[in-house]
């Protein structure tokens, strides 16, 4: 059964697009990522999904319901956290779960073992509290009854890495619990750590839907090793897999590796004496350009796309 | 109706409902005092003004020196009506339009209460408030009163409460409905504010010239008329009508527009 399933889904705010004939469907226990730079629609996907907003045309259903903006019914059944978190500034953490607890017939299963988990202290206002535990209190808010499907959107923004790695082990939990997570993200690697299938959304358009597998298969590293003896651009040339190759000094190399073609290259490099070497991950836009590599009807990446 | 919404929207405005209660019943306490005090020599002083400043202020509807006279001109005609409006204007602009530009709608709608629900449930908060705000009036109007000589009937008691209430929710009808309408709560406070202001400058307007009075039909001012009441007289079947039909009107209507639109 799918949990998600949306056709044709287009809403656009006056001229403006917000998203734009996207169909796609989730199924059940799975951990989706969906996956755009910032302001390619992913939020206001979400936002439909929920019933917060109507769509221009098209329609979406979740957990079996067509969504409609007066409908409530399946939301006892979904856990939202919002990407930008918004709280009542004046009230405690306590005063938040409670709250919510009530429309939802009583305090959830989870609300004091995520409390925990998180390190967050509930008794303290919403204003004396920093962005990362705004954060925590979103997600106990979001995860606290053990939602049958979970719509996270950015759900680690603000947090620090241990307290990101608790979120990805509670949702690893839930997963194995048989809940579905729908996870939007422009942070390839969270979407790396928790999702087994991706869908890549860009200016409002669901440009790509990929398996875990395909995407890493996609993935790019940017390298740069420093010798300890003088190494030129044809030490790594022959090996496939490996582009931009360019030499920053005589003894520094720089280059790019698509894919599944690290481990020659690490094997390669291990056969002289390395000083130094930085590997770091493509951003999200090197995976577009990747994607639409040779595709004519491809994008102009820079068009709407911020930084990653 | 949500009781979960309804006592979280009250414990939200807890802190500003307090003080314009608080503030209501000491203005009237003190409202009664100076009546005791004054009354004898306010006839006399209000001889030596204008009789066109008098005019202005609604001196043809009332005198000016019985006891109504003095609660409206000093009072429920002007002040009552600033703190009021203010009041009710807050709690509508925060009830929908304010929480959406917070944010926190957003929480709220990811829960399993229908927008129906949510209107609904405000609405009934708004009236409570409405009922606060015109028993914190008029009641110590009734409790002190005794003490300072100051006599209200049942009748006119019950007669200028109703009324006062209505007012107050044909107006702040008006602030929910804008506020069901916009995604912040700057421009419903104003509009609700700037036309709350241009009935009262109307009113007085037409009070000294003929030219002004055709506003008076949609003027929501003109039918509030508490010193009237106060002396023994009854309310205009207009005024009921008008402050009625705008409540039942304005307060459906936020509910059937925030059923129905974007919220984000």
């Amino acid at each position: 059964m799918d949990v998600i399933q949306t056709q044709g889904l287009t809403k656009y705010y006056g001229k403006t697009r917000g998203v734009e004939d996207l169909t796609m469907s989730v199924p059940e226990g799975a951990v989706y990522g969906f996956l755009g730079p910032n302001g390619s629609g992913k939020t206001t996907t979400i936002r439909c999904l929920l019933g917060m907003l109507k769509p221009t045309s098209g329609e979406a259903r979740v957990l079996g319901h067509k969504i409609a903006l007066d409908g409530a019914a399946e939301r006892t059944r979904i856990g939202y956290v919002a990407g930008e978190v918004r709280l009542y500034e004046h009230e405690t953490g306590h005063w938040h779960i409670d709250y919510v607890a009530g429309f939802r017939g009583g305090r959830g299963a989870l609300a004091d073992d995520l409390i925990e988990r998180f390190e967050f202290d509930p008794s303290k206002k919403v204003k004396e509290l920093s962005k990362g535990n705004k954060q925590k209190l979103a997600l106990i808010l979001g995860m606290a009854h053990d939602p049958e499907l979970l719509i996270l959107d950015e759900p680690t923004s603000g947090l620090d890495p241990l307290n990101q790695e608790s979120v990805y082990d509670v949702i690893d939990e839930r997963v194995a619990a048989g809940r579905t997570v729908f996870l939007s993200s422009h942070v390839l690697s969270e979407v790396e750590r928790v999702c087994d299938r991706v869908g890549i959304i860009r200016t409002g358009r669901l440009a790509a839907e990929e398996d875990m597998r395909g995407l890493l298969g996609k993935r790019l590293r940017h390298l740069e090793i420093a010798f300890a003896e003088p190494t030129g651009p044809a030490f790594l040339a022959d090996l496939p897999g490996v582009d931009s190759l360019t030499s920053v000094s005589d003894r520094v190399l720089k280059a790019r590796v698509k894919g599944d073609a690290i481990d020659p290259v690490l094997k390669r490099i291990a056969a002289r004496q390395v000083d130094d070497i930085r590997i770091q991950q493509a951003s999200l836009e090197d995976v577009f350009l990747e994607f639409y590599r040779g595709d004519d009807s491809a994008p102009d990446t820079a068009e709407g796309g911020e930084a990653l | 109706m949500s009781w979960t919404l309804l006592r979280g929207t009250l414990h939200q405005r807890r802190t500003s409902m307090f003080w314009f209660c608080f503030s209501l019943a000491l203005y009237s306490w003190m409202m009664v005092w100076f009546w005791e005090k004054m009354g004898a020599d306010y006839g006399q002083m209000l001889e030596n003004y204008p009789q066109e400043f008098l005019t202005l202020f609604g001196g043809n509807e009332v005198s000016f020196a019985s006891m109504g006279g003095f609660f409206q001109i000093e009072y429920l005609g002007l002040m009552w009506m600033i703190i009021i409006g203010a009041a009710v204007v807050l709690f509508a602009c925060k009830a929908f339009s304010g929480e959406i530009g917070a944010g926190t709608m957003e929480l709220l709608l990811a829960q399993p209460i229908s927008r129906a629900r949510v209107a609904l449930t405000r609405v009934v908060a708004f009236i409570g408030y409405a009922v606060l705000l015109n028993a914190f009036t008029f009641v110590p109007i009734q409790i002190f009163g005794p003490t300072y000589d100051v006599k209200l009937s049942a009748e006119v008691f019950w007669t200028v409460f109703l009324l006062g209430l209505l007012f107050t929710m044909g107006i702040g009808g008006l602030a929910m409905l804008l506020s069901s309408m916009f995604r912040d709560s700057g421009k419903p406070a104003a509009i609700a504010s700037g036309m709350l202001l241009l009935f009262w400058i109307a009113d007085m307007v037409a009070n000294v010239s003929e030219a002004a009075e055709f506003f008076d039909p949609v003027n929501l001012v003109t039918y509030w008329q508490p010193g009237k009441i106060i002396n023994g007289g009854s309310a205009d079947a207009a005024s009921w009508w008008v402050y009625g039909l705008l409540t039942v009107v304005t307060l459906a209507g936020c509910v059937v527009v925030f059923s129905r639109r974007d919220v984000a």
